[in-house]
């Protein structure tokens, strides 16, 4: 059964990306981004945001795949809040906002290509997972 | 001058005879500053209370006894020019309080006017500048009574104008980076703020007393449950007999038991971990309410601010307060004061018309300035509105253009909030003129930097012809704290500076050094948070000294090394979040003044991982050593300095002190406890010293209690009563410690 669902489309690495609109709270050109030494590669790093540290989570890497480039300063990201947690995912370019079809799990843009639909409840307790072990010496 | 309030002068005791440690001088000093202000700012608040006319009686009798205290105080910590102009000032209200000394409109202006003088003596008492003012103020405060006398001398007639205030910015552009040290503050704390925590930590001991018996009955149950095991092996025997089927019954039913019991413990268990969870709740929140304020001080700057612009530009504006008891961090509370001076301003040089302009408008020929506090969700809401002619977006769009600022296609396209916010970022100043008030246009960006160093945003709205709105959003509470900023691979970290001993230089390649006298592990920060060695030649992490921070927690000590020090700065701690919360070796973060994050380490984890055999249990903060008894002492009086200078003077001679800050208080707790001696003030509001002796001499446990009377006036009557009372000695303000010694040495 297809249902309808309201999407930001956006690109990471080859990967293109779907997550839900109700959960992202702003798009946002990066600030300066500090460096969190000890941390996962999830964690691309930390940065002010409305006087909020604001963790900067790189969705590759969350989800297992090779890590993309460290965020910089002036780079786009997607503020998500889920789980109580708000995070900011980093992405290439955002593509556009659509309401695309979803049958069984799967997302198709209007082009027909697939897409990647992001959980964003599982993705952050998956960073919290990866956060959690002693970090390394 | 007959209408003295008492009769000692001010002694001439220097700050040498106060018998302090340095150290500790410096810390009374600074308590009986805060302290001081507060009074200042009673007195002001009293007058300010009844307008232009004369207070009453009550009113000016309530000052004296502030002003009184406020001597007494001073010459306890040593400030003698202090001591000098209190009492001048108390003789000042004294001449009021008695009638022969005539009450003007220009009184009340003038008396606050030397109220704020005196708090900005204060700030600076000890500087060589800060005898000018005070030499200045001598003779403001001796006219303030006898205007008659001024006479003589015209040229001093009329009391300078505080014009300096308008004059200066009150901001200064903080430069990039850090903000510059302060001095530590203090905080000052309501007594019924600590009495809740204190209920709350009773609270904690009970919680534990009940877990502990459900951890019992777990024991019980383990023993009970062994013992079954065994039965029921016993039961089944070795093989060479049939089982005993009764027997595995009877351990049946008793696993049954057991069973439930367990069952049972547990949902208890759940129970008592849900009603810890309240209780660390309460004591939470009760340790974030001693650090909140109420919006009051600050609408009370509001109105003094707002008096003096009425002085300096003769434009008269209404003020209405609006969320007065909403509550802030003190800190925050402090750091909002030349912001909001700074808007104030703003509003009287721009966004106020004249009255013909208004009345030709059809608004009430007086402006209203309204500030309205409240709090949203975990957001103090500051409001600045005045019902002036609102921001002119067309002049600032040509301003902006006229600057340079922005092109004018720029300026063409943007909407009117688009060109507000470039108000806030630039500061730019919709008058062409630099004026005086608002200061060369750079006020808001002034304001707006302030605000965000607080971790707080600058919103701006405005209705051309109906006036213009400034609303300040700022988080409920900041926690501010000393820390040593450093460098390590191009970044700047923080370790709070209560943990930080020293700094040093560290050899190449040594694994320990020697801080005083004791071999300390290095722990190299610049591989823990660098990328290893591998920065690149020439960095020369191998060859070169480097420098290092001493760092101490719990009795262990290591030294850190590090790129750079940067040193020593103020910063505002932002917890790190619940994603980031598992990073054991962050304890927060702060904000540059560039917004950069800085991250803060936890010096528990760096003493962990230079001391990698020692169980996390053992690192705990050791505890002082038994002392030697003197006895338990009462201190009574209602100044803080006073009561730390005799805590601390008592406790150096063995003594336990408590205290109170009024006799009636000091009653309650009399009854609770006993006291082996008890050192009290004369007068103090609720119950004065000698009140609080008689009521004392009647319990049979305080007959023969030795009391000492701390005071600054000794007059025949009061000998008289202090002998019915078997008072044991008079000890006179400023207090030293041989005076006491002396007083205790009585028999």
């Amino acid at each position: 059964m297809a249902e309808l669902r309201n999407v930001i489309v956006f690109t990471l690495g080859s990967v293109r990306y779907a997550i839900e609109l109700r959960w992202v709270r702003e798009v946002v050109s990066l600030g300066f981004v500090t460096d969190v030494p000890t941390a996962p590669p999830a964690l691309g790093g930390v940065c002010n945001h409305h006087g909020a540290i604001l963790p900067v989570l790189d969705v590759a890497a969350v989800l297992g795949r090779e890590p993309g480039p460290p965020p910089r300063q002036g780079d786009g990201a997607l503020v998500i809040e889920a789980e109580g947690i708000v995070s900011a995912l980093r992405v290439d370019q955002v593509d556009h906002v659509a309401s695309l079809h979803e049958e069984n799990g799967a997302i198709t843009d209007a082009a027909g290509r697939a897409l990647s639909l992001l959980e964003p409840a599982q993705l952050v307790r998956r960073a919290l997972e990866l956060m959690s072990p002693p970090s390394p010496r | 001058m007959s209408d003295q309030p008492s009769d000692d002068r001010p002694s001439d005791d220097k700050p040498s005879a106060v018998d302090f440690d340095p150290d500790e001088l410096v810390m009374l000093r600074q308590l009986f500053r805060a302290e001081a202000q507060d009074a200042l700012e009673s007195v002001t608040s009293r007058v300010l209370a009844t307008g232009s006319a004369r207070p009453s009686r009550e009113a000016l009798t309530e000052m004296m006894r502030v002003t009184h205290t406020l001597k007494g105080a001073a010459g306890t910590v040593g400030l003698s020019t202090m001591v000098d102009l209190s009492h001048r000032l108390e003789s000042a209200l004294a001449g009021f309080a008695r009638e022969p000394s005539p009450w003007t409109a220009r009184t009340a202006d003038e008396l606050v006017d030397i109220i704020d003088a005196l708090g900005s003596y204060l700030d600076t008492a000890g500087e060589p500048a800060s005898e000018r003012l005070a030499a200045g103020l001598r003779g403001r405060i001796d006219q303030l009574a006898h205007p008659d006398r001024v006479a003589a001398s015209p040229s001093e007639a009329s009391p300078p104008a505080i014009v300096e205030p308008l004059v200066e910015p009150v901001l200064e552009p903080a430069p990039d980076g850090a903000p510059v040290p302060e001095p530590k503050a203090l905080l000052r704390i309501e007594p019924e703020r600590i009495d809740d925590l204190m209920s709350s930590a009773g609270e904690l001991l009970f919680d534990r007393t009940r877990i502990e018996r459900r951890v019992q009955l777990l024991r019980t149950l383990a023993r009970d449950l062994a013992r079954t095991r065994q039965n029921l092996r016993d039961a089944l025997g070795d093989g060479s007999a049939p089982p005993s089927r009764a027997a595995i019954a009877q351990a049946e039913d008793e696993l049954a038991g057991q069973a439930t019991l367990l069952s049972q413990t547990t949902a208890a268990l759940l129970d008592e971990i849900e009603a810890l969870r309240r209780t660390i709740g309460q004591l939470q929140q009760g340790l974030t309410r001693i650090r909140m304020e109420s919006a009051r001080s600050l609408m009370t700057h509001a109105a003094r601010t707002l008096r003096a612009l009425r002085r300096a530009t003769g434009v008269h504006v209404e003020l209405r307060t609006i969320g007065e008891d909403t509550e802030f961090d003190k800190a925050v509370a402090e750091q909002l004061v030349d912001p909001l001076t700074q808007l104030l301003r703003n509003a009287v040089a721009h966004g106020v018309e004249p009255a013909d302009e208004r009345a030709a408008r059809g608004k009430p020929p007086i402006a209203t300035i309204t500030i309205r506090a409240r709090q949203d969700g975990n957001l103090l809401v500051l409001e600045v509105s005045d019902d002036g002619r609102g921001i002119d977006t067309m002049a600032l769009r040509q301003r902006l253009v006229a600057t340079g600022r922005w092109t004018a296609t720029r300026a063409e396209l943007a909407n009117d909030a688009e060109i507000l916010d470039a108000l806030l970022a630039t500061g730019v100043s919709i008058r062409g003129d630099a004026d005086e008030l608002a200061g060369r246009g750079i006020g808001i960006g002034l304001v707006r930097q302030s605000i965000a160093k607080l971790g707080g945003e600058l919103g701006v709205s405005s209705v051309p012809g109906r006036g213009t709105t400034f609303t300040m959003r700022l988080p409920l509470s900041t926690a501010l704290a000393q820390a040593m900023l450093f460098k390590v691979a191009g970044q700047v970290y923080a370790i709070p500076n209560v943990h930080v001993l020293d700094t040093m230089l560290v050899e190449p390649g040594a694994s320990s050094v020697t801080v005083r006298h004791e071999q300390v592990p290095v722990l190299r920060l610049e591989h823990l948070l660098g990328h290893g060695p591998a920065q690149g030649p020439g960095h020369g992490y191998g060859t070169e000294r480097r420098p290092g921070l001493v760092v101490s927690f719990a009795g262990r000590t290591l030294v850190c090394t590090v790129d750079k020090v940067v040193g020593s700065r103020e910063i505002i701690i932002k917890p790190l979040g619940p994603l980031l919360a598992p990073l054991t070796l962050y304890a927060g973060a702060t904000i540059s003044g560039s917004g950069k994050v800085q991250l803060i380490l936890d010096p528990a984890q760096l003493v962990h991982r230079a001391y990698p055999d020692a169980p996390a249990a053992d690192i705990v903060d050791p505890v002082s050593g038994p002392l030697v008894l003197a006895g338990r002492a009462l201190v009574v009086d209602d100044s803080r300095a006073i009561r730390e200078a005799m805590t601390s003077m008592l406790g150096r001679e063995g003594w336990v002190v408590d205290v109170a800050e009024d006799g009636a208080r000091a009653l309650q707790m009399a009854r609770q406890l006993r006291y082996d001696l008890v050192v009290t003030d004369l007068e103090m509001p609720a119950l004065g010293g000698f009140d609080l002796v008689a009521h004392l001499r009647k319990d049979e446990r305080y007959g023969a209690t030795p009391v000492l009377i701390i005071t600054s006036r000794v007059s025949p009557e009061h000998r008289r009563q202090a002998r019915d009372l078997g008072v044991r000695a008079f000890v006179a303000k400023p207090i030293t410690r041989r005076k006491l010694l002396e007083a205790l040495a009585t028999r």
